[in-house]
């Protein structure tokens, strides 16, 4: 036999090559079927369950004749589905026929649509007075008339009683509002994808903004003043030593698949899911561990969490926790729970579709929330969110002015570009503020020994020394130069806007004279002529920034520095290196000065473990060893004291001793800055961040830049 | 032929070790080690016991605390289809349940008690407690629920006593500093053990006082994490669950499926998130392939037959230019002139399918005379631009191979005897030298494989298609030991599996090579 590769043996290999593609792809076309019959199944088994429980709670005739009705709908859309299937079977041997499948759904003539709106009206003619799907912003609430029943409190104390959460600004007060006719979408694209998008499991930030739309907590932070309000809570009762926080759940709160949320579930989201160590919520668990002791429920709607320590971040502690629903997630295993990527129900505005394990939304597919007909509040307008991920900046712009997306984030020089234009300007709304979830960044001083105790002191040991280095730098200029201008220059940890920030300070002026005498004064100046400063025992001032990661930004501010010192005649090396080597680093306190950023998610966070001179000891976190005991005496009574008002000030105090000991120079807050499409409404820039649950398309509204 | 084929595929395994191994030791070497990536997202405004005692639950869950060629002969282990002693349970949802890992000794007990145990008898306790799980005959639905239960108390306990020990170990290690031991203080501030064990205590120490304070708590912690451990092998013990695997010989030795665990951010199963994403990059890949040959060849037929021409000339300094031209360049251009609806628009920006894909027909049709593309070509528009970015470098590498291999053939006797007896030049050139001058050409093929795998990670992440590029990157940049190991198996496995194929199709091709 000729062992040669011929014509023949390619054709054969071919045919071979398609029947297996073939066989592949119809494999790969049942799959699609099969994952989107899972979906019609589960919508409809939730609706029948939807439709028992009108059944068990109406006793409106006409209501039931609807309700029946519905029913039969229901079951003929069952047996469309049946007919699917069947017809699945009967052409799944042909890969062509395939395709006409779709239309055996479609015949019954049924959409889920109408099921959902016929369900709606049901719902209002049920619930007389509770408007989950009115078009009025004002909920009707039990707190809104008649003596208000206060058994459940502890008697004797001030029971707080919340206003009921609802839109900032309603979007059907706005000019130009358009209902979408059910058909109207937002879509937003973020930098990256979030690993999942299960709360308390999925932590990065692109999770954290689809997990805020479905999950509620007991009590949030308004979005205009940032104070604490009650969400699905309608009353709670503070003890006045910081030591229980009762809260009392509001009547009409319901998760999205109708069912009541009750105490019952926080107590089990507490104890079952965020403490339980076989689920994976490390970063929430350690950070509660020291804060709740336990929640005991008190009756269905009152829960009671009593506190280790009566410290300030306790109440935000216990208000601020998702609450899960119960019947839910105790389906699965804890296993299946840390495995999962999109078991994702709450009792927020928007929902998902999917909700099995093997349905789930998972990545890299783009996430889509529905609106959660069931909401308690007011209902929003537009019907669905889309989520995607475009991991290249370009791309992200390109895909923006393509069409395909409402909302992104630029870079600061696609921002600054785009802004210049004034055909943009008109079809688009450009956001740029500042608020409670911004970025800061600064310059960490090491203000004791480097390699700690035993080391030899650094020049910033000098208040002085600190002083001088932050007039050195024109953070003005490093806001232009580096950031293109998009940003403001930082004066101290908390953001501006925030309670513990006092409008009224100012930054350190970019003042070299001034800063000149100040390092003559610390006893450095050029005592041999030879342009570099020396002390009185003739060393050289020169020291080291240690920056992070690779990238634009961290080498030009390195640059920026080594020219702002070398101007004045102090040489500056620069070492990068890899975040995750970094530890090291800080926690021996191996630097001089540091390049660092940080996130905020809150308006107010406990500064002790980076600012307290308890934390120098065994390598804790006051990487800058700012031993400072006017700063230790006033964070200490600051996290004690429970009055916002009180406290504020006293943050206020602490910041002012920052300012004037400069352990840090900081440099810039990071603004949030947003294309949106000009066609979305009611888009108001918060000093909480953005409220996407109250947009709605085809207004072209003009944006409200706040700040 | 067989033989040949059995021997290469039995000297894979080994390959396949060598070149897991080598990648992992680089990766555990490197500042940071395996698992780098975990501490950075246990969050910055904890106190630091919290964060301590986080790390170290985190370690004790991966398993991060045991020296890394112990991680990877585990992790060789469970890889291994084979597995001896006792089989684990398949719980639901296809996960896997292992019986419960040892607990380890308190460090330096010596120091305060003849035994870490103290009062406490485990192994009448262990006996008692495995009768009433097992020796009653309880219901399958019994055994799950009482599995369940020890589950959770032996989760809480052990992750109690491993806080424990890593608030104890911050004391001891400033026992150490104390006693003018500061070797025994490694970087993070925790003492080691090793070291400390040869040194008679400082009783009068602070901290030693304080450490002889913290020892009834550590102490109570371990007692407690052993009870439940205890009680979790029993409960595991009464096969709740099914077994995984088949037994060859019950008891000693099974057979199972290759488990390549979950990742350490998110706990995803890794052979599913592969599973997701090889068939991407192949695709991309596998669809390129042929482009690169079909222009290529030619290209370089053309320049050969009309050497030294204007076509010859123009065709390679082409090839060469685009071989030269960067591809993130390349990538960044097409989006911005080929995707923007400003130029030419004409293809998807980023992504593998439309939003609306989901409920698609699946192969184009038309319906009330709009033609809609279906799941098939919407796929295929996507990839695109990916691929050009993936072939237009390939082409001169091929055509210069294959320019020179046929001028070679064109110079030697047979060609010039075969014009001489009259063979008409077309089959000159397509029966004579195009068939000689195939050879080298499928040996590029072997270089061209890997090249283009590591090619398409930066394609994948400019395009922000979800193929293996992105997870490798994500792998390395957590230093996810489960991930990383994976994808470099499943990498190596796919180019040794292309170079096997280069072999195979090199016989096919040239009778002269055979491998008997």
């Amino acid at each position: 036999m000729q062992n040669r590769f011929g014509i023949k043996d390619f054709v054969l290999i071919m045919l071979v090559v398609i029947v297996g593609l073939s066989v592949w792809l119809t494999m790969f076309q049942r799959g699609r079927e099969w994952t989107k019959l899972q979906g019609m199944e589960q919508k409809i088994d939730g609706q029948e369950r939807a439709l028992g429980r009108l059944e068990r709670a109406g006793d409106n005739k006409a209501a039931m004749d609807e309700i029946r009705g519905l029913r039969a709908q229901v079951e003929q859309l069952a047996a469309g589905r049946d007919e699917t299937l069947r017809a699945i079977a009967a052409m799944s041997a042909k890969l062509d026929g395939v395709s006409g499948n779709k239309r055996a759904v479609d015949g019954t003539g049924i959409t889920d649509a109408d099921i959902q709106k016929r369900l709606d009206e049901l719902v209002k003619q049920g619930n007389p007075g509770k408007s989950a799907s009115s078009g009025s912003s004002g909920t009707a609430s039990a707190t809104g008339t008649g003596p208000r029943d206060e058994s459940w409190a502890r008697p004797g104390l001030k029971i707080d009683w919340q206003e009921p959460w609802s839109f900032v600004t309603d979007p059907r007060s706005v000019k130009g509002y358009r209902d979408g006719g059910g058909a109207s979408e937002f879509t937003e694209t973020f930098e990256a994808q979030p690993a999942k998008i299960v709360p308390f499991l999925g932590l990065d930030v692109y999770g954290r903004r689809v997990i805020d739309l479905v999950m509620q907590s007991l009590g949030s932070y308004d979005p205009k003043t940032l104070k604490m309000r009650g969400q699905l809570a309608d009353a709670w009762q503070a003890d006045p030593a910081g030591l229980w926080l009762r809260v009392h759940i509001r009547s009409d709160a319901r998760f999205s698949d109708g069912v009541k949320l009750t105490a019952e579930d926080v107590r089990w989201t507490f104890h079952d899911f965020v403490m339980n160590e076989q689920v994976e919520t490390e970063r929430d668990r350690s950070t509660l561990r020291d804060s709740i002791k336990s929640v005991t429920v008190i009756d269905e709607r009152t829960v009671e969490f009593a506190f280790f320590e009566p410290l300030f971040l306790n109440e935000s502690n216990a208000l601020t926790l998702f609450i899960l629903p119960k019947h839910f997630y105790s389906k699965f295993t804890p296993a299946e729970i840390n495995k999962s990527t999109g078991l994702l129900m709450g009792s927020g505005p928007y929902k998902l579709e999917r909700l099995s394990l093997d349905t789930e939304w998972s990545p890299p597919s783009p996430v889509v929330l529905v609106r959660n007909e069931y909401y308690w509040g007011p209902r929003s307008v537009v019907d669905r969110l889309r989520f995607k991920a475009i991991d290249n900046e370009l791309a992200r712009l390109t895909d923006y002015t393509n069409g395909g997306s409402d909302m992104i984030t630029p870079s600061a020089p696609q921002f600054v570009s785009k802004i210049e234009d004034p055909d943009w300007n008109k079809e688009n709304q450009n956001l740029n503020w500042v608020n409670m979830k911004s970025g800061r960044s600064g310059i960490i001083w090491n203000c004791g020994a480097r390699g700690g105790p035993t080391g030899k002191p650094t020049p910033f040991a000098d208040k002085r020394v600190r002083q001088a280095m932050t007039m050195l730098m024109d953070r003005e200029k490093m806001v232009r130069d580096i950031w293109k201008g998009v940003g403001v220059v930082a004066k101290g940890f908390n953001n501006p806007g925030t309670p513990g920030c006092d409008p009224d300070a100012k930054p350190w002026p970019y003042d070299t004279t001034r800063a000149k005498a100040l390092l003559k004064e610390a006893g450095w100046e050029d005592r041999n002529g030879d342009r570099v400063l020396e002390n009185k025992d003739g060393q050289d001032f020169v020291f080291e920034v240690t920056t992070f990661g690779t990238g634009e930004v961290s080498e030009k501010t390195g640059a920026f520095i080594k020219d702002a010192c070398a101007a004045v005649g102090i040489r500056v090396t620069i070492r990068n290196m890899d975040w995750s080597v970094g530890d090291p680093v800080r926690k021996q306190r191996d630097f001089d000065a540091l390049l660092m950023g940080w996130g905020a998610n809150a308006p107010e966070s406990d500064p002790k473990q980076i600012f307290h001179s308890d934390s120098i000891k065994n390598q804790g976190d006051n990487f800058a060893q700012w031993n400072s005991p006017a700063s230790d005496a006033l964070i200490e009574q600051a996290r004690r004291e429970l009055n916002p008002d009180k406290r504020a000030q006293l943050w206020r105090d602490w910041e002012a001793v920052m300012h004037d000991e400069q352990p840090y120079t900081w440099v810039r807050v990071q603004p949030w800055v947003r294309f949106i499409d000009g066609d979305v409404g009611n888009v108001v820039a918060y000093p909480k961040g953005l409220e996407v649950w109250e947009f709605f398309r085809g207004g072209a509204a003009s944006a409200t830049p706040g700040n | 032929m067989g033989t040949y084929l059995l021997r290469r595929i039995l000297l894979m395994v080994p390959t396949l070790i060598g070149i897991t191994f080598l990648v992992f030791m680089l990766v555990a070497l490197a500042p940071g080690g395996i698992g780098a990536g975990l501490s950075q997202s246990a969050g910055a405004m904890q106190s630091q016991t919290a964060v301590a005692q986080t790390k170290a639950r985190l370690e004790d869950r991966y398993g991060l605390d045991d020296a890394p060629p112990v991680q990877y002969a585990r992790w060789l282990g469970r890889i291994s289809p084979i597995k001896f002693g006792a089989r684990d349970l398949a719980g639901p949802g296809g996960v896997l349940i292992r019986s419960p890992k040892p607990i380890k000794d308190p460090p330096m007990w010596q120091w305060f008690t003849d035994s870490p145990l103290g009062s406490l008898a485990t192994p009448l306790v262990a006996a008692e407690r495995y009768e009433s799980m097992v020796g009653a005959n309880l219901s399958e639905d019994d055994r799950q629920e009482r599995f369940r239960e020890a589950e959770r108390r032996y989760a809480d306990a052990r992750a109690a006593y491993i806080g424990e020990v890593a608030t104890f170990k911050e004391t001891l290690g400033e026992y150490a500093r104390g006693v003018g031991m500061p070797n025994a203080v490694d970087k993070n501030g925790q003492a080691k053990p090793r070291l400390l064990s040869k040194h008679t205590p400082d009783k009068s120490s602070a901290a030693f006082v304080k450490l002889a304070a913290q020892w009834p708590r550590v102490q109570a912690a371990y007692q407690a994490a052993q009870v439940t451990r205890t009680d979790m092998l029993a409960a595991f013990k009464s096969d709740p669950y099914p077994k995984a695997g088949l037994p060859v010989i019950p008891g000693v030795m099974s057979l199972t499926k290759p488990d390549f665990g979950v990742t350490f951010t998110g706990s995803q199963p890794v052979i599913e998130l592969i599973a997701k994403r090889l068939p991407v990059t192949l695709l991309i890949n596998l669809v390129a392939f042929p482009i690169i040959y079909l222009i290529a060849i030619p290209g370089g037929m053309i320049a050969a037959t009309k050497r030294g021409s204007i076509l010859d000339v123009g065709l390679g300094a082409l090839f060469i230019a685009m071989w030269s031209f960067p591809v993130v360049l390349a990538g960044v251009l097409a989006i911005g002139f080929l995707a923007s609806k400003e130029y030419l628009g004409a293809f998807p920006v980023s992504g593998l399918h439309d939003n609306a894909a989901d409920s698609m027909h699946f192969l184009p049709q038309r319906t009330d005379g709009v033609l809609e593309r279906g799941w098939v070509l919407d796929t295929v528009w996507h990839i695109c631009l990916p691929v050009l970015c993936l072939v237009y470098g390939g082409f001169a590498i091929l055509s210069k191979q294959c320019r020179a291999a046929m001028l070679d053939n064109f110079s030697a006797d047979y060609v010039r005897t075969a014009k001489a007896k009259g063979v008409a030049t077309r089959d000159v050139v397509f029966r004579h030298v195009f068939r000689n001058s195939l050879l080298p050409l499928i040996t590029m093929f072997v270089t061209i494989f890997p090249a283009m795998l590591a090619g398409s990670v930066v394609i994948e992440k400019i395009f922000t298609v979800p193929g293996m590029g992105s997870l490798m990157l994500e792998a390395i940049a957590n230093r996810d030991r489960e991930l990383l190991l994976a994808n470099t198996l499943m990498i190596a496995a796919v180019n040794l599996l292309a170079l096997l194929l280069a072999d195979i199709m090199y016989a096919l091709a040239d009778p002269r090579v055979t491998y008997d």
